[in-house]
């Protein structure tokens, strides 16, 4: 009602193409052009969104003639808490796996951001040869996650790997990067920092040249020192890149699946495993889907934190304010 | 502090940062050369390739050459390739590219000239359900996404791939903000000529939002080029999965002998493509990628 009222407000003011067109099929243009985007996010974004809920709350049938039983929110109890279950293996890993999945993501993020602030400050300078520094810190963010990964499964392999030779070279033992408890996900963090700085970095690299140079010159004048000038101004100043990086990255770690499936699939025992990863794994069984589905609502409600965040502060805002 | 004269933290910024991106180049420069080193060589001598220089092998045989003692061969390339119909997955690596592409263009096209310059009844509530897609990471749901495909009837075909990406909340408001920088005074000065809306998009808006099309396009394109689970889990033949699954078929099978130069060789395969185009196109991609974050 609010809108309509708006349109013909608007009308006189010829803002409007509509004046142009002949009523009725004017009003439906709009819904012509917005329909096959609506359509296919609605049948792929909040369809899905709903059956994961709603699944979660039923177990799947023990025969085939069964119907599946409503459990309310027992799925979620079981995951935790191994006593009623039907699939005590998942009772088992899925808390150790939950740990895992966040510890990861906070390593990840601790390691990968700051470094790639860093890298962007180094190359936002007068610098020979930048273009091949630039290309050589961003490469790796274009490559196929399953490249990367089958990169590095020959970088750290047991005896021939790159890592354990150029250790041995220097008198040191070797490591064995994948398939012991601990030192798989290490490995993993790793190859997310080579592969993600240099896209983190090229966000940070635009914020510094948004930031104009007198400031600066202003700074100096005041005698800031260097470290003073990146603490109150070039920090502050990159809030919103920042806050936009760490939700990628935190996302991206949330979603860790092909470096897995390279290095070492989750084991041994579920020790190096991640939520999605796990999930992956486990779908295929029908016996496991209130459980799947379960894991898949706690794994969204822990990453809608930042998105949600990440949409109210910039997207919607901004549109509000062009409005 | 762009123009400070060079101090010794300076000089020690500048050996931080050329260090790292060395280091950064390592994996590139170590895949390349494990490819096209004999399989065997590098194994047996225990040590990768530097060993060679020490203990050179002297017989080089049929399609090898020997440079300072090391052997080089194709011959990787050529059992990478038996591994899997390279030449089916290239090709429907570029049909899911291209076809998930052209939809969008389309889509975002129509999605983002109704938001950008329309006013209609539950455009604003539209707008937000639309973006739900923001919000909600998908990448999550691919259980319940591979349910509706199969019931869809879709399951291991091109369009289940393309499907779920048709829909793009992030190139609709690419494309609202691209046509809302466009002066209105150009649409009404068509108008008067008599321009439908066809037209209208073919002579003004389109032609000038070439830059943001571009942007959206190097990231649609290489975010699918790259991508792994979605088509491992609603593809199952050789016919329809791109190059990426291809890989992890290639990963599995040289995971037992131990095969990585067949696994660097396809390795290359795969990366290849999406390198040399950025080697090209370096700043447009950069620059396309920053803006795809921050608007």
């Amino acid at each position: 009602m609010e809108a309509s009222a708006q349109t013909t407000a608007s009308s006189n003011r010829v803002k409007s193409p509509t004046i142009y067109r002949k009523p009725l099929a004017a009003r439906l243009f709009p819904y012509f052009l917005v329909a096959p985007t609506l359509i296919f996010v609605l049948l792929f974004t909040l369809l899905p969104t709903i059956q994961s809920v709603t699944g979660s709350l039923y177990r799947a049938p023990l025969t085939v003639k069964q119907q599946p039983a409503f459990v309310g929110l027992q799925n979620y109890v079981d995951l935790f808490d191994s006593s009623k279950t039907t699939r005590p293996d998942i009772s088992d890993s899925f808390p150790k796996i939950l740990v895992n999945t966040l510890l990861f993501t906070f390593a990840t993020v601790i390691v990968s951001v700051p470094l790639a602030f860093l890298c962007a400050l180094l190359l936002n300078r007068k610098l020979k040869w930048l273009g091949l520094w630039r290309f050589s810190l961003f490469y790796p963010a274009l490559l196929p996650v399953i490249g990367a990964a089958s990169i590095w499964s020959f970088l750290y392999a047991d005896n021939i790997g790159l890592t354990n030779t150029v250790l041995k070279s220097f008198g040191f033992a070797g490591v064995k990067w994948i398939g012991l408890p601990g030192m798989t996900l290490v490995s993993v963090i790793i190859v997310i920092c080579w592969k993600q700085i240099g896209y983190y970095m090229i966000f940070y690299l635009a914020g510094l040249q948004s930031i104009p140079r007198d400031i600066y010159e202003a700074a100096d004048l005041e005698g800031a020192n260097t470290w003073q000038q990146i603490r109150y101004i070039t920090l502050p100043l990159l809030n919103r890149t920042t806050l936009f990086i760490l939700v990628v990255a935190v996302t991206g770690g949330f979603q860790t699946v092909e470096q897995l499936q390279a290095l070492g699939q989750g084991g041994p025992n579920e020790s190096s495993n991640l939520m999605l990863y796990y999930i992956f794994q486990k779908f295929a069984e029908p016996r496991n889907l209130g459980y799947v589905n379960a894991i898949t609502v706690i794994l969204l409600l822990m990453l809608m934190i930042f998105t949600v965040a990440n949409f109210y502060f910039f997207e919607w805002r901004r549109i509000k304010d062009d409005q | 502090m762009t123009n400070k004269p060079q101090t010794i933290g300076g000089l020690i910024a500048n050996a931080f940062v050329v260090t790292l991106s060395v280091l950064w180049l390592v994996p590139l420069a170590f895949t390349i050369l494990v490819s096209v080193r004999p399989e065997r060589e590098p194994i047996t001598n225990g040590n990768i390739f530097f060993d060679c220089i020490d203990n050179p092998v002297d017989a080089a045989t049929a399609n090898t050459t020997t440079i300072l003692g090391c052997t080089f061969t194709l011959q990787n390339y050529q059992d990478a390739l038996q591994v899997a119909p390279w030449l089916t997955h290239y090709a429907n690596s570029l049909i899911f590219v291209i076809g998930t592409l052209v939809v969008q263009l389309v889509t975002v096209t129509m999605a983002g000239y109704a938001f950008a310059r329309m006013q209609f009844a539950g455009r604003n509530l539209l707008l937000f359900l639309i973006l739900l897609q923001l919000m909600i990471p998908t990448g999550v749901l691919i259980v319940q996404n591979f349910v509706i495909v199969r019931n869809l009837g879709l399951f291991d075909t091109q369009v289940a791939l393309m499907l779920p990406y048709w829909g793009s909340a992030f190139g609709t408001l690419l494309m609202r903000q691209a046509f809302r920088e466009i002066p209105y005074e150009l649409e009404e000065a068509a108008r008067i000529d008599g321009a439908n809306w066809l037209q209208i998009m073919r002579s003004v808006y389109i032609p000038l939002s070439v830059p943001t099309y571009i942007a959206f396009a190097l990231v649609s394109v290489s975010s699918h080029w790259n991508e792994f689970l979605w088509p491992f889990i609603v593809t199952r033949s050789d016919q329809v999965r791109p190059l990426t699954v291809a890989l992890n078929k290639l990963l599995k099978t040289t995971e037992v002998g131990a095969l990585y130069g067949q696994l660097m060789a396809g390795t290359i395969l795969v990366i290849a493509p999406l390198v040399i185009l950025f080697m090209l196109f370096q700043r447009r991609f950069i620059e396309s990628f920053a803006s795809s974050g921050i608007k």
